[in-house]
This record gives structure tokens, C-alpha cells and sequence, in this order.
């Protein structure tokens, strides 16, 4: 889980061009939106793209997003769980 | 009232000469190269790291050049934003195209889709400087400031407005320039292909300035006895004679196909005025022509045409101008004719 965790914030970091973070300085249990990471709905359908793009969960049902964006680690966990590749 | 002079407020530019500052008059950059990108300022001190995030180097670019501007202006909230825009945000759509055809059709970034239109660069500076007002861009190629420019004027004549930001920007990636130059567009002979960004803030206001547009004419595919006639029209607009006319400045190049028009208007027109150029020192690229305005400007504003300005000096040099006059056409078929006025 560690190990997806960290490929998650530097997928992150790279998708939305977070310049001149790490992945240390993403709290994995911060919310991602709003306060926190402070992304908004465009970083949130490049989310979307990125789980799609790199572990094949298509999320067909938009409203679930706020749900899985939560955090790093809320993300990290649904992806092991429905991830296809 | 009368409104023929609309005031120019303020200037800033970036482009292949040191950036948000007017350097260039005493210490020009040379380059070897004909395709130079830009020179960036430290964008940090201009925009929020956040915001900068889904930025490219051209929305950073005109973003920063018409907040700069707009500072210096001292008017917070311009009642217009017009904008050219040759190409628009090509680096965008090359990423854009890429990530279609890599991806199938699927999978698209949806920053770079929002992105990669042309009226990208116009509606970004509105949102960031919180103005809802009139709101356009103008994409005519080489003549994409001239026409932007021409929207304000008229707009400002009929009283429909006081005061504009006007810009126009163009960025020119590798893969574009290596199209052009295949098509003999650009960096062909002994052109530089730049890139530019340049913004104006435009003001029925006389303090505070030093020149001012007094005319502006525009012919589509003009035969020499109508560019006669438009240069005329353009000084009667004015209440000025051919005497009036400090020099004129013209877009040469370097390329020979695209310097063809400019060297006839100077053999049919303005034989004896002392010709100027500025694509030597800023490079050849659709928003080009902004930067010609913006050095006319610098002209006005500090009261000498550097040496280096000169085609040549067979009619002498001039002393401080009082009107410029700018000549910019696009592929042969669309002429400008801009009169700057010092005030």
C-alpha cells in the first residue's frame, strides 16, 4: 500500500503540475480538494483521467468522486480494490 | 467631442529581448540563430505559483505583459480587452493532437482541450484581472494586433469605450517552426523567427502619457494606387502632412518573399522618409507587429530612434520624432497603416 501510495503523489505531482512539490509535502491523509492540496474541479477530472489512463477504473459515476478524492490514501485504497491494470 | 487620438497609457513586453523592460533601445541582444525563443522573466514574482500550474509559457506569457501593463497604467479595470492572436496556444494543441493520436481518440487531458483554442489567452487575462467587459480576439495571421488594434480605435472614436488593453501574443514551438520554415513562412534567408508577447493599455485620458494613436487604415489585397489613397485617407484621419511624418516604420525582415511588399510601399510612397525597422531586433512571428508598435512607442517615449533602427540613413537621421508611421502587411494581401502621434 505504501508503495502505491507514493506512485500515487508523484503521479499526482507530474498530472498537475504541482511544481516544486514532493511527495513528502502531500499529507496522505489530507483532502485533496479545498483545503489541503487545494485542486479544484479541473485537477478533478484530470483524476479521472489519470485512474482511467494508468490502472483502468473507468469512473462512470461522477458523484463518487468526492468520495474516492478524499485523500491519498482514500484514493490509494479504491485503486488496489477495482484496479484492472 | 472629438475622439482621433486614443492615448497610450503604458506598454510591457516579452520577447526574444529582455523581458518587462525597454533594454533593447541601448543594449539590443543579437543572435546568430533564426529561431530564438523567448527570453522569461521570473514568473514567480508576477503570478501565483497555483495559478502558474496549468499555465503554458504563452498564457504566463500574456498574462504577465497585460498585468504588467495594466499596473502601469494606473486604470485597474480597462473597459475592453481586445486581443490578436495568430496561432493561439500551440504548444497546447501540439500536446493536444499528440496525446489524440497516442491515446486513440481516448483518454484526453481535459486542461489541454480547454486550453488550446485561441480565444484561450483573452478570456484567462479577464478571469485573472476580475474584468467583465467587452472581450474579443482577433486571429488574422500577420495582421492580428493590427486589427485588435483597429477594434479599439473604432470603438473608442464612436464613443464606445475609453480606455483598452490591446495585445497580441504568439508563441512558436519547434515543431511549428519547422512547418513554417518548410513553407518559406519563416526564418527563411536572413530572418529570425522570435516569439512575442506585447501589451498596451490604451485611454481617452491625456495625463500621464506621451503618445497617442492619431490613425489607423487597413486595405485587403490594396493595388498601389489604393495603398496611395489609404496612406492618404490615413493623414487626412489625422489632420497631418506627408511632412509631418518623422519616418516610417516598416516589418523587413530579412526574408526576401515577405520583404517584397514593404520595399515596394517604400519605392511607390515614402521615397524620401527615413525608413526604420525593428524584425532584426525582435524577430519575425504573427504578433511581430505588436512588438514594431511597442518600439515606435519607446521611440516617442524617450525622444531617439536608436542607430540600429535605421534601413538606412541616406535621408539622415531624425531628431527626437513626433509621428511614426507603422506599415505592416500579412501575406502580401492585408496592409496596416498605424499613426503614432507623440503628445
Amino acid at each position: 500500500m505504501d508503495e502505491l501510495i507514493l506512485e500515487l503523489k508523484n503521479e499526482i505531482i507530474e498530472t498537475l503540475n504541482l511544481e516544486d512539490m514532493q511527495p513528502e509535502d502531500i499529507d496522505t491523509d489530507a483532502p485533496l480538494f479545498g483545503e489541503g492540496l487545494g485542486l479544484d474541479s479541473i485537477d478533478a477530472l484530470e483524476l479521472i483521467v489519470l485512474m482511467e489512463k494508468n490502472y483502468g477504473i473507468k469512473l462512470r459515476d461522477a458523484s463518487k468522486g468526492k468520495e474516492i478524492f478524499k485523500s491519498v490514501r482514500v484514493m490509494a485504497d479504491y485503486i488496489e480494490k477495482n484496479r484492472t491494470k | 467631442m472629438k475622439r482621433n487620438s486614443f492615448y497610450i497609457k503604458s506598454t510591457a513586453q516579452i520577447s526574444i529581448q529582455q523581458p518587462l523592460c525597454d533594454d533593447w533601445m541601448e543594449n539590443p541582444v543579437w543572435y546568430d540563430s533564426n529561431y530564438v525563443r523567448s527570453v522569461e522573466p521570473d514568473y514567480k514574482q508576477y503570478i501565483l505559483p497555483l495559478e502558474a500550474r496549468r499555465m503554458t509559457r504563452i498564457m504566463k506569457r500574456s498574462l504577465t505583459t497585460s498585468n504588467v501593463a495594466i499596473k502601469k497604467s494606473g486604470l485597474t479595470l480597462p473597459d475592453a480587452i481586445i486581443t490578436g492572436t495568430g496561432w493561439g496556444c500551440m504548444d497546447n494543441t501540439e500536446q493536444f493532437l499528440d496525446t489524440l493520436c497516442n491515446e486513440g481518440e481516448q483518454l484526453l487531458k481535459p486542461t489541454l482541450f480547454m486550453q488550446s483554442t485561441h480565444n484561450t489567452i483573452s478570456s484567462h487575462i479577464a478571469i485573472n484581472t476580475h474584468n467583465n467587459g467587452y472581450n474579443i480576439t482577433y486571429s488574422h495571421r500577420g495582421t492580428s494586433f493590427d486589427m485588435a488594434l483597429f477594434d479599439a480605435y473604432l470603438q473608442y472614436k464612436s464613443g464606445k469605450l475609453d480606455s483598452a488593453l490591446v495585445g497580441s501574443h504568439d508563441e512558436v514551438t519547434p515543431t511549428s517552426f519547422s512547418f513554417l520554415k518548410k513553407m518559406g513562412l519563416v526564418g527563411c534567408d536572413d530572418e529570425i523567427c522570435g516569439e512575442a508577447s506585447a501589451s498596451v493599455v490604451l485611454s481617452s485620458r491625456t495625463s500621464d502619457t506621451h503618445s497617442a494613436v492619431a490613425a489607423i487604415r487597413i486595405v485587403y489585397k490594396p493595388s498601389a494606387s489604393e495603398i496611395h489613397s489609404a496612406v492618404n485617407q490615413l493623414l487626412a484621419d489625422a489632420e497631418m502632412r506627408m511632412d509631418d511624418i518623422s519616418a516610417v516604420m516598416v516589418g523587413i525582415s530579412g526574408n526576401k518573399n515577405t520583404d517584397k511588399p514593404y520595399h515596394d510601399i517604400v519605392d511607390n510612397c515614402f521615397k524620401d522618409k527615413t525608413i526604420l525597422h525593428y524584425k532584426h531586433v525582435f524577430g519575425e512571428c504573427f504578433s511581430a507587429s505588436a512588438l514594431g508598435f511597442y518600439a515606435a512607442d519607446c521611440c516617442l517615449k524617450y525622444g531617439y530612434v536608436p542607430d540600429f533602427l535605421y534601413v538606412d540613413k541616406s535621408h539622415g537621421m531624425i531628431g527626437p520624432p513626433k509621428n511614426l508611421l507603422l506599415v505592416n502587411h500579412s501575406d502580401g494581401k492585408i496592409f496596416s497603416f498605424v499613426l503614432l502621434r507623440y503628445y
